[in-house]
């Protein structure tokens, strides 16, 4: 009772004289408030942003642990370190004697074998595809169909004349020019046109290795692969979805790309830079006029012209032409192809009045007609790598479908990866699988055979199957001796199921049954491990995953640093308050000193004042923090970048109420102001009581 | 009857910069319990000084007071404010009430400090001595409302609610007209009546000295007359 009645007597004293000074008690109060408005804020965020950042490290790719060699040079980065390029990371010789071991702990759920890497996506151009159609139609052998791709070439070759001859305006190697021309020249004569249709041999090479080069190669596109047991992934990572086409099957070799890929790097330039456009002009409402970004994607899109043309057939670009016509885009004069051109390349001139009518027309009319991407599901792909020992092996694979994490469908950190089967992996990394040994033995017996029948070799280049001889022009464009090598005698594209669970892996995802304790299971299972001579680095997902794990930690860093700031500016105001503060209030220190206060009970005061001030401001930054976390909670928190929406796990962060930190947080700032003036504090308590008798009023 | 205070052979040097300021001279002095001292003298010869040590606020440069018997010259600054608390009540100059509190609160501030008293006890003993100073109706107004002889009057209760044996006052009427500060020392003169309290005041009114049962003149320090 007595010590609530002094209590209440300080708190009524420590009140007046926060009246009394009150700009400096509004001072510090707002000091204390920002520091506790910024603390819940910030560690509110933060938590929020390890949770959505776990759920996407975890569900997508990293698992909660992850194991690699100890011998590994560099430090496993799922998604990138920071500088790029390959990692070293040792190998997993036999992921079963590890997934054995691991299974044995009842909080592992399961281990999942994986290897990443990257290599290169050969691409051909359009005529190469066409070219490619072609073949596919001859072995067809229906005339219809072989007389429409023979059109359509005629029409390829035609729009090649007229680049050539725009070309020849520009360009200081005339003599290389002329030599194109007189090839294209060939070319347009009735005769080959029609050796062409009858599917002879040499005039396709011709057409492939003279002309197909004139429309330019393309930049060859790095391809960041994860391979895995496809069924085991699915299972344990949920945010997985299929986009387009279907899920690998197991035990098929293949490849899943990934949608943000595929939309970045495969997709129709044309497409893409509307894509973009349609992004900033209509989503995020950025007009074209004044924004320099916007304006560089607007000048680009003209150019973009003949990734329409060149996918056109002569119906096709009638069609265009009458419906551009139409839409109000007249033509001028000259051939159908050069006023075709002159009104596609007017139809991609946009501006603010017209951008989402022609966004709209260009999905609706012109979409259909051009080949979108590059590379969709049922098609194979060749993946280029390198081997350890520095060989390039390169590998069919049958593009299955398009996948994409969901909630982070835009984020490029997590769409970077595509997905293949482990046995493809282990081959392109050099490892001898069991297939790649018998396609060796298949290889070895097939160059037999030719090295027999050498006197008639074009036979047994081309005589048994068309997909050979696409793959050796692929790998090798002039026939080399050396190119029968990589002629793939049919790869097997099945391979036995157990034998994903058995071989190499280069790293592998550990599932647990729930995630708490993750630190201790870490160690607990290196080491139960290492007693088993399996010597591994285990990881939680937060290292693993590179980078973007450190990124948490550092936003840590730097709230704790702003905190900290702020708290040191307070303390000093405080401190220096109090002491000047003092200086006022000598008397009624000494007063109380006087008539029998203790020393103890002048610091207990100042103490007070502090902690009321401290409160009261740091209540109101409470209800502010508190405010602005309800209201994020219903609107959320647009993602501004990339890696902020892998951070969020998706495009807005819904921050939620933790009840813990929105009540300690006020109570910790004001606990530590308290504290910290108990120094300031201290020094009024110096008073004598002989100084309140001197004073005069 | 015993001895109030006792001050033995006391000297007290104040260092003032490089030099110091000699305030009492081998001071002797003994005062009765009960008795209505006043400390007179002219400014500047030591009164405050000495009030201060036999005040407890201060102890001597060399020399002993006795404070109920109690020497004090070797008490820490806790058992000082413990014995300031308890055995000496104080009324100063400017009043120095809190201003924040009412009169009554102001009163209770020492009970709260001292501690053990419950509130009807506390209650009691105030309401009590406001009606012996005459401010029972004023007993709930803020301090900085009063007169500056009502203050003096909340003072003089404040310095008697712990029951004290003795109480110091220095200089109480030298901010009050003459016609209040006379009111004052008739009120602490009864007081000293009816509670037996030594008081010791100091003043330099010759109007004032007339009151007191004894006189303690001082001149540069020395004791002039006791
Ligand atoms: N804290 C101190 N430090 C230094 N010198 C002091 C201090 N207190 C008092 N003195 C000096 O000691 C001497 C006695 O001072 P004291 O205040 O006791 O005189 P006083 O009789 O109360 O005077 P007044 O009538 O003006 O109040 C004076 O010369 C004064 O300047
Ligand atoms: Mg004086």
């Amino acid at each position: 009772m007595q010590v609530l009645e002094l209590s209440s007597l300080i708190v009524k004293v420590a009140f007046r004289n926060l009246w009394l000074y009150r700009l400096k008690t509004v001072v510090i109060a707002s000091l204390l408030g920002f520091g506790s408005f910024l603390s819940i804020v910030g560690l509110t965020l933060l938590r929020d942003v390890e949770a959505t950042m776990q759920e996407s490290i975890i569900g997508s790719v990293a698992g909660h642990l992850q194991m690699y060699s100890k011998k590994a040079k560099d430090d496993l980065a799922i998604f990138g370190s920071t500088f790029m390029g390959r990692q070293d990371i040792g190998v997993l010789e036999d992921i079963s004697t590890y997934r054995d071991a691991l299974l044995r702990h009842p909080e592992v759920q399961a281990v999942i074998p994986m290897g990443i890497d990257m290599g290169m996506l050969g691409r051909g151009n359009e005529m190469d595809e066409s070219l490619d159609v072609l073949r596919a139609a001859l072995k067809g052998g229906d005339p219809v169909i072989i007389n429409e791709r023979v059109e359509q070439l005629g029409f390829q070759i035609e729009q090649l004349g007229r680049e050539l001859a725009e070309r020849k305006k520009v360009t200081q190697d005339q003599v290389e020019v002329v030599k194109e021309e007189a090839d294209l020249a060939k070319v347009k004569e009735a005769a080959f046109t029609e050796s062409v249709a009858r599917g002879d041999e040499s005039a396709l090479q011709y057409l492939e290795t003279r002309i197909a080069p004139l429309s330019g190669e393309k930049l060859p596109i790095y391809l960041m692969y994860l391979g895995t047991d496809i069924d085991l992934y699915r299972q344990n990572f949920p945010k997985f979805r299929v986009v387009a086409g279907e899920v690998l099957p197991p035990g098929q070799r293949g490849i899943m790309l990934s949608n943000k890929v595929r939309e970045d790097q495969l997709k129709n330039t044309a497409a893409r830079l509307f894509d973009k456009l349609n992004k900033r002009v209509v989503k995020l409402k950025i007009p074209i006029k004044g924004d320099a970004e916007n304006l560089r994607l607007v000048q680009d899109l003209p150019r973009q012209y003949n990734q329409i043309m060149a996918y056109l057939d002569r119906a096709e670009a009638v069609e265009l032409h009458e419906s551009l016509k139409q839409l109000g885009i007249p033509a001028t004069e000259g051939t159908l192809i050069a006023q075709l051109v002159q009104q596609v390349k007017d139809f991609l001139k946009v501006d603010d009045q017209n951008f989402e009518a022609r966004y709209r027309w260009f999905y609706e009319q012109i979409a259909p007609k051009i080949k979108l991407y590059e590379i969709s599901p049922g098609e194979t792909i060749l993946l280029r790598s390198y081997t350890k020992s520095g060989y390039i092996k390169s590998l069919p694979l049958k593009v299955y479908g398009v996948y994409s994490f969901q909630g982070l469908e835009d984020s490029d950190i997590a769409g970077v990866m595509n997905i293949i089967d482990l046995v493809s992996l282990r081959e392109l990394y050099g490892q001898m699988t069991e297939s790649s040994l018998k396609e060796l033995q298949e290889m070895r017996s097939q160059v037999g055979i030719k090295e027999i029948a050498a006197e008639n070799a074009e036979d047994a280049l081309f005589g048994d199957g068309a997909a050979a001889t696409v793959e050796s022009r692929v790998e090798a464009p002039t026939p080399a001796p050396q190119a029968t090598i990589q002629v793939k005698p049919v790869i097997p594209d099945m391979f036995d199921v157990t034998e994903v669970g058995k071989g190499l892996a280069l790293n592998a995802a550990i599932k647990l049954k729930d995630d708490v304790k993750l630190q201790d299971l870490k160690e607990s299972l290196e080491k139960d491990l290492k007693s088993q001579g399996l010597d591994v680095k285990i990881v939680d997902w937060q290292q693993a995953s590179g980078f973007v794990g450190q990124f948490v930690v550092i936003v840590r860093l730097v709230l704790i640093f702003a905190l900290g700031v702020i708290f040191v500016v307070a303390l000093v105001i405080i401190n220096n308050s109090i002491i000047v503060g003092t200086l006022n209030r000598i008397r009624e220190i000494g007063t109380m000193r006087a008539i029998g206060a203790q020393k103890s009970f002048v610091v207990e005061m100042f103490l007070a004042e502090t902690a009321i001030t401290g409160l009261i401001g740091s209540c109101v930054g409470t209800f502010i923090a508190l405010g602005l976390l309800i209201w994020l909670g219903d609107y959320g928190i647009p993602s501004s970048h990339d890696v902020v929406t892998f951070l969020f796990s998706g495009p807005r962060l819904y921050p939620k109420l933790h009840p813990g930190i929105i009540l300690l947080s006020p109570l910790f700032v004001t606990g530590v102001a308290t504290l910290a003036s108990v120094y300031a504090a201290r020094h009024a308590a110096h008073v004598t009581p002989a100084e309140a008798m001197q004073e005069k009023e | 009857m015993s001895l109030a205070v006792r001050i033995e052979n006391v000297s007290k040097v104040y260092p003032l910069g490089k030099t110091s300021v000699q305030a009492l001279k081998n001071i002797e002095l003994a005062i009765q319990e009960g008795e209505f001292t006043t400390i007179a003298g002219p400014s500047g010869c030591g009164k405050s000084t000495l009030l201060n040590l036999i005040g407890c606020m201060d102890t001597p440069t060399t020399g002993e007071v006795y404070v109920e018997g109690q020497p004090i010259s070797q008490l820490k600054d806790k058992e000082l404010t413990r014995l300031r608390l308890e055995k000496l009540g104080f009324i100063f100059q400017s009043f120095n009430l809190i201003p924040v509190l009412t009169v009554y609160q102001n009163i209770e501030f020492p009970l709260l400090i001292h501690g053990g008293f419950t509130k009807k006890e506390r209650a009691a003993r105030i309401d009590a001595l406001m009606e012996e100073v005459g401010l029972q109706p004023q007993a709930q107004q803020k301090s900085n409302e009063l007169s500056g002889g009502q203050r003096q009057r909340v003072a003089i209760a404040r310095a008697l609610v712990t029951q004290p044996r003795i109480v110091l006052a220095d200089e109480p009427t030298a901010n009050l007209d003459s016609a209040t500060g006379e009111r004052i020392i008739d009120l602490m003169k009864t007081i000293n009546r009816t509670h037996k309290t030594t008081f010791i005041f100091s003043t330099h009114d010759p109007q004032v000295m007339k009151q007191a049962s004894r006189v303690v003149r001082l001149k540069d320090g020395a004791v002039l007359e006791a």
